[in-house]
């Protein structure tokens, strides 16, 4: 579906312009605060998102009403029938605020997913550091005839080739090993029969925004996952790239951990800052 | 998790491996021990030893190399302090000998005698000294699976490694005293003994096994591999196809032992080579590997899914491997090293206590954890040649360089010991300090490669000299070794000459785990230099009568043997001891009854060692491995370096247990049988 890809990779565009400022200004923080930041910032927007989707009067009357089941179901609680008509009440509002929150959920989506995909930038796999080894694969078409036409890869003088090319005929796919050698946001380089293309490459100690892929507009998946680099486009000699980082290690900001920690760092910042913000979850 | 393997037969058990071995005795079950107190507050009030331990590294070549300037370290630890032979144990291989340096005390107390014991009550049943897998009791059977639940109703007894070292350790002493003691790699403690009062650390050293739970089996895949997969002692051989420049095959992981009939784990991977830049691709289910011949992949990690019964969730199990490309084409080779238990999340326990390594791990990556960690067998197999394995050697330095540093920098007072196998292994390879004709190489090349063993001490003098520079006056450095080196040119059956005097039938016999009669056999060797009466009342099927007639027969087999002579003239047995006049002790009852004492250049066979017999009594040695320490003990001293006097003329290796524990103020126990030698 190139056409939701192609739609994807303009609000990626959008996304980046937020995810770059945002990288800047916290990029010397540690880890740990910055995913508490970022957490307790993303809550906040959450929030405030939320009060303006929902519809807070009826949310607040279903509340209402939910409070005064619960204390009948305290006040009666020798009447079974009051009882019951009590539960009753209450599973009714849970799910009457459910639906409430609905279309929140919908329009929220969006945004959260950009957000998620650009932390993950951030987050979830480190720069390589200089000296540090790293796999690069270039993927051809389906299409490209074999035996693969020579591909070259221009690393600058950021980042060397250590081996390869390896074509492989049957993946249609072109691999290196890299090391890196000065840090940076750098670009390699890739030379496929007079086409160019490029990949970033993240090299450092700091924090940098890291892309695992390049994708292409035929996996709109790939899109999402992948907002950082313009995607190929769908008749491109090269349909991905792909460069392997290390894992981030940390509980707060590392690999996958980061995920678990964003939701409940802006979870419990949106409960906490509720009234705050005059919201009724 | 893993359980022994019951079903391994004694021939595989043997064939496995000549001096290494294993613990295809040891499951995987991790046995974790109570760790006391954990309070690590340090008493040594900044008392400092450090212990440096140079496997195999020899005295006379030290010397000489000392006289022609090339060891300025050792020379200046000589100058201050001392240096000397150290004497060894009997025998002198390295289980014994560190046991020895363990306890301060001879092998009667910590029950090692030799690499391989055996079960008298099983007739000669053979087994690895240090450690041994006690299979567990009962299970419940569901499908095709055995569970083993240690909890109630169940109360099945999961199977358990166990340290077969018996006696006190020298550290205990110093637990007690609230004085820490660290050790990196410390061999014959494996699992490791525990720590009562939680102030001794240990990382586990020679004697810890692979996920396989061998000493190491690496894997080979060669396109003129064998078309069966064969198990080589020490390794597994196998074909690899390819089509259109694409092979496949799998690596073998740890069994199932969750399997009523214990299978491997398996991770199957795809090799993709380009001719034009002779490289190739190794896409691992979750990693791809870019690699040309002669580069090393980094540590990877392999996560074996193990299958469960349907109601439990799948389990994952990962160890750590590093893989060489040797070749891409035309044919083309790769080496994997055995699957090590990865230290970042090791599946049983390597270290007292059991976070200890994980900590190190996480600081410095992973690293080999199997106890033999430099590939021996792949040379020996020719998997390996001389400079590849010399390569995968140097990584192993790297490692304990990176390691020894890590060390220092964590160490504050206390006992530190620290552990270098280089050089023991790499002189089984390349030591040749003789003017006899080498087992393979030519005389150059004997020379060139003996030149790399003394690059090698000179590269562990700087590690002296490092450790001299930091502390100085401020510690008590001790740098020794558990035994030296000799050529092993010459190779001795004593199986072979026991046949021949009629000691051991029928005539015809070809091993003692096949066509043996025990009827006819009054006598048997089993290890390197283990030879057993077949006696009455302690062998299943013995045949000599205690007393007179045993006595009678260990008089002639001492003047046989001692009277042996090469073709030559030379000696080649220098002398045989009696375990009832060396060995004292409540561990004796699997000691042999003599232990031979080879003659320098002289060796037990390849074949002896393992129960096999050959035609000729005497063999020159046609293996790689020709260099040796298993001799007599007299012949193969280790070094003591130290910068305090050493007070004695001829230290030995029970005497550094008592000598340490005094720096510390502690008085020798009546344990230890050493004296105290620094002053
Ligand atoms: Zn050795």
């Amino acid at each position: 579906m190139p056409e939701l890809a192609r739609i994807i990779s303009a609000l990626n565009q959008f996304a980046n312009f937020f995810g770059r400022a945002l990288a800047n200004a916290v990029a010397p923080l540690p880890g740990w605060l910055s995913a508490t930041v970022i957490g307790v910032l993303t809550g906040v927007v959450m929030l405030v998102g939320y009060k303006y989707t929902s519809n807070q009067r009826a949310i607040k009357r279903v509340r209402d009403q939910m409070k005064a089941n619960m204390l009948s179901l305290k006040l009666f609680k020798d009447n079974m029938r009051s009882v019951f008509g009590s539960q009753l009440g209450l599973v009714g509002g849970a799910g009457k605020l459910l639906l409430h929150s609905l279309l929140p959920m919908v329009v929220m989506f969006i945004p959260i997913t950009l957000a998620m995909t650009q932390l993950s930038l951030w987050y979830q796999m480190r720069p390589l550091q200089v000296g540090e080894t790293a796999v690069v694969s270039l993927q051809l078409r389906d299409d490209t005839p074999t035996p693969l036409p020579a591909v070259k890869l221009d690393g600058g003088d950021f980042a060397e080739i250590v081996t390869g090319p390896v074509r492989i005929d049957s993946t249609k796919e072109v691999t290196w090993e890299i090391v890196a050698r000065t840090t940076g946001l750098h670009e390699l380089q890739f030379d496929v029969n007079g086409e160019l293309v490029t990949k970033s490459l993240s090299i450092g100690d700091r924090y940098l925004r890291v892309s695992l892929l390049r994708p292409t507009l035929k996996s709109w998946v790939d899109v999402v996952l992948n907002p950082a680099e313009q995607p190929f486009a769908v008749d491109s000699a090269v349909q991905s790239i792909a460069i392997t980082y290390p894992e981030r290690d940390s509980w707060t900001s590392g690999t996958d951990n980061w995920v678990i920690y964003w939701l409940v760092v802006s979870m419990a910042a949106a409960f906490a800052l509720k009234s705050v913000f005059n919201v009724n979850l | 998790m893993n359980r022994p393997r019951a079903t391994t037969n004694r021939r595989r058990f043997l064939q496995g491996s000549t001096l290494a071995g294993a613990a295809g005795l040891t499951g995987l079950s991790g046995c974790s021990y109570w760790s006391g107190s954990n309070s690590r507050v340090s008493r040594a009030a900044g008392k400092k030893v450090i212990i440096i331990g140079i496997d195999g590294m020899d005295p006379r070549l030290c010397s000489q190399m000392m006289s022609e300037g090339l060891l300025p370290n050792m020379a200046k630890l000589r100058a201050t302090g001392g240096f000397s032979e150290l004497g060894t144990s009997v025998p002198p291989q390295s289980p014994v000998a560190w046991a020895n340096f363990i306890n301060g005390n001879g092998p009667g107390t910590h029950g090692i005698f030799d690499f391989i014991h055996r079960h008298p009550h099983e007739q000669c049943a053979p087994f690895y000294s240090a450690a041994e897998t006690v299979p567990g009791e009962g299970a419940w059977e569901v499908g095709d699976y055995q569970l083993q639940l240690d909890f109630w109703p169940f109360n099945h007894k999961p199977s358990e490694t166990v340290l077969r070292r018996q006696g006190v350790p020298f550290w205990d002493y110093l637990d007690a005293s609230g004085i820490p003691t660290t050790f990196y790699d410390l061999p014959s403690n494996y699992p490791p003994s525990p720590s009562q009062y939680g102030h001794h650390r240990c990382i586990c050293g020679m004697g810890t096994p692979d996920m396989a739970g061998s000493y190491g089996t690496y894997q080979y895949f060669a396109e003129n591999g064998p078309p069966q997969p064969i198990d080589e002692g020490g390794g597994r051989r196998t074909r690899i196809k390819f089509d259109e420049e694409t092979g496949q095959g799998e690596l073998i992981g740890p069994e199932n032992g969750l399997l009523k009939v214990a299978k491997p784990m398996t991770i199957p991977f795809k090799v993709h080579r380009d001719l034009q830049s002779n490289a190739v691709a190794i896409d691992l289910p979750t990693q791809r590997l870019v690699l040309k011949p002669g580069q090393w992949s980094p540590w990877i990690r392999l996560n074996f899914e193990m299958t469960t019964p349907a109601f439990l969730p799948d389990k994952e199990v990962s160890g750590i491997c590093r893989i060489l490309v040797q070749e891409v084409a035309p044919i083309f080779r790769m080496y994997v090293s055995p699957i090590n238990v990865d230290p970042r999340a090791a599946v049983v326990q390597l270290s007292e206590p059991e976070s200890f390594i994980g900590d190190v791990a996480n600081h410095l990556g992973p690293f080999y954890t199997t106890g033999f960690k430099e590939d021996h067998k792949a040379r020996t197999n020719g998997v390996f040649n001389d400079d590849e394995f010399v390569r995968q050697a140097t990584n192993v330095m790297e490692e304990r360089l990176a390691l020894f540093d890590y060390a220092v920098q964590d160490y504050e007072d206390g006992l530190l010991f620290f552990y270098f196998s280089s050089s023991d292994l790499q002189s089984h390879m390349f030591w040749w300090n003789s003017d006899k004709p080498h087992p393979i190489r030519s005389t150059t090349e004997a020379q060139k490669w003996h030149g790399y063993i003394r690059r090698l001490y000179q590269r562990l003098d700087q590690v002296v000299g490092d450790i001299y520079d930091r502390y100085g006056s401020q510690a008590t450095i001790i740098v020794m070794s558990d035994h030296g080196f000799s050529e092993f040119g010459r190779q001795f059956n004593l199986n072979s000459w026991l046949r021949w005097y009629g000691y051991l039938g029928p005539p015809e016999c070809t091993s003692l785990f096949k066509d043996v009669d025990w009827s006819q056999t009054a006598a048997y060797g089993l290890g390197i230099n283990g030879l057993y009466i077949n006696l009455k009342g302690r062998e299943r099927d013995g045949i000599i009568e205690p007393g007179e007639q045993k006595e009678a027969l260990i008089q002639e087999l001492i003047f046989g043997l001692t009277q042996l002579q090469d073709e030559d003239g030379r000696q080649v047995v220098r002398n045989v001891y009696r375990s009832d006049q060396v060995y004292s002790g409540d561990a004796t009852e699997l000691a042999p009854d003599l232990i031979v004492g080879y003659a320098r250049g002289y060796r037990a066979s390849w074949a002896t060692c393992l129960g096999d017999l050959t035609d000729d009594v005497l063999l020159d040695n046609d293996q790689a491995w020709s260099a040796d320490h298993c001799a007599d003990a007299l012949e193969v001293p280790g070094i003591l370096f130290s910068n305090r006097k050493i007070t004695d003329a001829q230290p030995s290796l029970v005497d550094l247990a008592p000598s340490i524990l005094k720096e510390f103020g502690l008085k020798t126990p009546a344990t230890m049988s050493g004296k105290v030698v620094l002053g």
